[in-house]
């Protein structure tokens, strides 16, 4: 069988947070380390790597995604939004405001891909029962918090956005 | 969101600085429900861990690691990946045997007779003795090419029988994993307290159980890793790690490296959770640390999750066999237990693996007031992963295995599980109350703890609606787990075992010319908020707003020498470190504002931000002029004053301070599949005087989040070869959004006499009772079954295959 020619690198583009970026990458990096290393936006994290653990959790094109299953060739021409994008400055996102007054965060380690799962769960279901958001988060692994706060923070930012 | 202080709620939903400030103006802090300090930063992705961390000119390491559970290495060909792109080095065991010390637990001799240390090579020597044993280290460009190069390493290997479970390790032709031992039993212990034999003989009843339990993992969602590096100009190895211990890490390389200690500098940045498993040094953290140093250029070594599923540390396997003797009236009159725990293939360091057996044998009596109790620990070494300390360490095996007992008893005399633990429990009136091990409980609130879970459950209706739901073949179980937990070991305690390990803690406070307070201590927060309940604890010590105080930890150039965090230690000790270190400053502070304001020192106090006629709280001076004046214009200092404005102290714990809890599980088992679903999760707890209780509660839920986990789930597969089959975290399983329940919690608070403020320990309590409670709960649920619970974790397929024997039996 003959071998298969792949370039190795690409140029892409993508937007992230609002800002363009234009680089050239190996067609085999993740998207996370693209992320991470490459624009140097480390509030994203690697948990487990293979698409568990949800730490890696970005929204992409409005949907949300595990950049550690993704390589960022796969990004070119997408938007992307990283917990850097959440807040405005340093005024907090509501998630994140719901996040620090329910004590929804301990190591911090996993935080942002929960942050990133609710933005996508609230968008898609912006009342949800305690049971959606469970289910609804259910694709995030926490070791510290076991979930509760977690739970409480989401209703409560649910709650908000009904009165 | 309200806070409690001194009786008064405070509205906290829109807390701020000044709020904040306003809380520390109007009352004390510790006890406060302050909104955590540290959240900010980490909310808007501001925090720094290890692998964020991208030096300049770095490399990245990757091991090639043992697919053999025990084998001997023929040969190692690494000239391939050698000359693969971007590969700098490629290094084998017999590269750096002479360069880096094996990590070699030594107890003290006199104190564990029966230990036997080991040799634990930081990239193998002759053999491996698990799979995920490191063989080589190939340093790269970056890990993508590190990785590449790995796989392109030839090692030959000669497969020995392996050995796989304790039972085929205590065999007399069992394979060595040691052979220098002669055995495979790396340390056992043994205690006789009491005439047992009597009180076994004289028992009205006696039950025994059987008990194996699943092989635990740590598994904090941020893995091992590392970045060192080595600067020429200052002559300084500085290694970042994603670790629990800074200063004993930094000992440790000293040691294994050979490296003057004052020239290695550790930081640990934001740790992604930790549980246990990052208390100790690690073989890659050895050899990153030495090729820094090696190489002049900074290494990142940054494992993936699957090796550490497979070779960082597990925990907790064992197997034991316990006894139960009582009175009629369930009187206890003595205990006999026998833990057999399997250590896997060498001893983590600096602890020692034989430290988890034994933990659990000696907690079995718990609140229990016991007679007679006699135990064996045997520390058992076998062809898997390191044993390795995580929350709770023995406990929640040894109260698994005594819980269990009680509702056995309780069972065949015929009385009810709560009431045969009430007449049992050490009543408040008797503290302090030495225990048959000779540990004095200084105070605790053990029935009334059982009390009050009982109480929030709502025990009685809860059992009418069990019957009710077994009229219409639903089965309803209720489980109670009660524990004593030794918090915040000390230096002695450590001493008396044996182990080369320091349990006091060391902290420095230090005021600035604005009257703002830094306090630098060594203990190390992961998740446990430290920077706002240690604030806490400073800013009632020096009447400055929490605000004010900035809490330092993990940089040992910057602290005082400290042991870290675990243990249940770091509001006792590096609590009690601070508030001596601010009792000597804030004495030296009333003595020289005596000479300002012509009062003596003292009829004076440091309360909201001023210093204060203690009388009659009339401010008389604020801090801020008063340590400017100190600090800035110390020309007008009293001559016989020294200068300066910070004091260091170092604070050993008492010999204990007990925390005790009740943990009560409402569980269903679905008796057509086998799931075990939880339908209330009770605690009530009692860890002194509460610092935060938002932050208390949190570590609780999280806590029994990690037990739900060990009592239903998790368990580290080796198959009868020693093959890992465990490898990702769709084969290991913790718990998700959907399988932990919020926990009700209750506070009970009896304060230590024996620490400042009160302070006993919190942080592994959560972990330790879930097993011992949702055993019981789902050995009530089945027993129109007769099934005997005497494994965990409770999966579906175990559950089902108890209840089909039991209806293929009857």
């Amino acid at each position: 069988m003959a071998e298969t020619q792949f370039a190795e690198s690409q140029t892409i583009r993508v937007r992230v947070n609002g800002q363009e970026y234009e680089r050239e990458v190996p067609v085999r990096r993740l998207l996370a380390d693209f992320i991470r290393h490459d624009l140097g936006l480390t509030a994203t994290h690697l948990g487990c790597e293979h698409g568990v653990c949800g730490a890696c959790t970005i929204i992409m094109d409005g949907e949300s995604v595990r950049s550690c299953l993704l390589f960022a060739v796969q990004a070119d021409g997408a938007e992307l939004r990283t917990l850097e994008g959440l807040a405005d400055g340093d005024e907090m996102h509501p998630l994140q405001q719901a996040f620090w007054d329910n004590h929804a965060l301990q190591c911090g380690f996993c935080t942002s891909g929960f942050l990133m799962s609710a933005v996508d769960l609230l968008n898609k279901n912006p009342q949800p029962s305690e049971e959606e958001i469970r289910h609804g988060l259910s694709g995030n692994l926490c070791r510290c918090t076991g979930y509760a706060n977690i739970v409480k923070a989401v209703q409560a930012v649910a709650e908000q956005s009904q009165s | 969101m309200t806070a409690s202080q001194g009786g008064k709620r405070v509205n906290m939903s829109s807390t701020s600085d000044e709020m904040l400030d306003t809380l520390t103006l109007s009352g004390k802090m510790v006890g406060a429900q302050v909104r955590r300090v540290e959240d900010p930063r980490v909310l808007l992705g501001k925090s720094q861990y290890v692998d964020d961390l991208d030096l300049p000119n770095s490399v990245a390491l990757a091991f090639v690691r043992s697919p053999y559970a025990h084998a001997r290495i023929v040969s190692i060909d690494a000239g391939t990946a050698q000359n693969h792109s971007g590969v700098q080095l490629v290094l084998t065991g017999a590269d750096i045997a002479e360069a880096i010390k094996p990590l070699r637990v030594e107890y003290d001799p006199a104190k564990a007779p029966t230990h036997k240390p080991c040799d634990w090579p930081v990239l193998a020597q002759d053999k491996v003795r698990f799979v995920g044993e490191a063989v080589a280290v190939v340093v790269a460009t970056d890990r993508y090419a590190a990785e590449d190069a790995a796989g392109l390493i030839d090692v030959e290997y000669e497969p020995l029988e392996p050995v796989s479970d304790v039972e085929q390790a205590l065999a007399a032709d069992a394979p060595l994993v040691h052979e220098e031992w002669g055995d495979n039993v790396m340390q056992t212990l043994q205690a006789e307290i009491g005439d047992v034999t009597t009180a076994f003989q004289t028992a009205d009843c006696v039950v025994s159980e059987r008990l194996t339990t699943g092989r635990h993992m740590a598994l904090p969602m941020e893995t091992r890793g590392c970045v060192a590096s080595f600067e020429r100009a200052t002559d300084t190895l500085t290694v970042w790690s994603s670790t629990q211990v800074p200063h004993v890490l930094r000992s440790h390389i000293a040691l294994v490296l050979d490296f003057p200690e004052h020239h290695i500098r550790v930081v640990a940045p934001d740790v992604g959770g930790g549980f246990g498993q990052k208390a100790h040094l690690f073989p890659e953290e050895a050899v990153a640390a030495y090729l820094a140093h090696r190489l002049g250029r900074p290494v990142k070594w940054i494992e993936d999750r699957r090796e550490n599923l497979s070779a960082s540390l597990h925990a907790k396997q064992q197997v034991a066999q316990a006894e139960l003797a009582v009175r009629r009236d369930g009187t206890i009159l003595g205990i006999r237990g026998r833990f057999v725990g399997d250590v896997g293939a060498y001893s983590e360091y600096p602890w020692g693996s034989a430290f988890e057996a034994g933990h659990a044998a000696s907690s079995m009596p718990g609140p229990y007031k016991t007679p007679a109790f006699s135990f064996e620990a045997v520390s058992v070494a076998t062809n898997k992963t390191t044993i390795g300390v995580y929350r709770g360490v023995g406990l929640p095996i040894g109260v698994l295995a005594m819980e269990r007992l009680m509702d056995l008893a309780a069972h065949k005399l015929g009385l009810d599980p709560a009431e045969i633990r009430l007449r049992n429990m050490i009543r408040k009136e008797e503290h302090p109350y030495t225990t048959i091990i000779g540990a004095e409980v200084e105070s605790g609130s053990h029935r009334e703890s059982l009390q009050k879970a009982l109480d929030i459950l709502g025990y009685q209706e809860c059992r009418g609606e069990q019957q009710r739901a077994r009229a219409q073949g639903r089965y309803m179980g209720i489980g109670i787990g009660c524990y004593l937990e030794g918090t915040a070991p000390s230096s002695a305690a450590f001493a008396s075992m044996g182990l080369h390990l320091g349990g006091y803690e060391s902290a420095t406070v230090r005021m600035d010319v604005a009257g703002k307070v830094t306090v630098l201590v060594g203990t190390h927060s992961h998740g446990q908020s430290h920077e706002t309940t240690l604030a806490q604890v400073a800013a009632d010590e020096l009447g400055v707003p929490l605000a004010d105080i900035r809490i330092i930890e993990g940089d040992t150039n910057a602290v005082p020498y400290g042991m870290g965090t675990w243990g249940s230690r770091s509001a006792v000790t590096g609590g009690g470190a601070i508030s001596k270190a601010s009792e000597k400053l804030r004495s030296k502070m009333l003595r020289i504002a005596s000479r300002m304001t012509e009062v003596p020192d003292d009829d004076l106090e440091l309360a909201a931000g001023m210093i204060r006629r203690k009388a009659d709280a009339t401010p008389l001076l604020p801090i801020k002029e008063f340590a400017y004046r100190v600090l800035v214009q110390a020309g007008d200092l009293p001559q016989d004053e020294e200068p300066g404005l910070d004091a260091t102290a170092h604070y050993e714990p008492p010999p204990s301070t007990h925390a005790n809890a009740t943990h009560i599980a409402l569980a269903e088992v679905d008796s057509d599949t086998g799931k075990v679903t939880l339908l209330r999760y009770i605690v009530v707890e009692d860890c002194g005087t509460i610092i935060n209780p938002t932050v208390v509660d949190g570590q609780i839920q999280g806590g029994v989040a990690q037990g739900i986990g060990s009592a239903l789930y998790e368990h580290a597969l080796y198959d009868e070869n020693g093959q890992f089959l465990t490898g990702t975290l769709m084969d290991y399983l913790i718990p998700t959004a959907v399988d932990v329940p919020q926990v009700e919690i209750g506070h009970i608070e009896s304060p230590s006499p024996h620490t400042p403020h009160g302070i006993k320990g919190a942080g592994e309590g959560g972990a330790i009772a879930p097993p011992a409670a949702i055993a019981n709960a789902v050995a009530d649920a089945l027993a129109p079954f007769e099934v005997r619970v005497n494994a965990i974790p409770l999966t579906p397929e175990r559950v089902l295959d108890w209840i089909e024997q039991r209806k293929a039996a009857a």
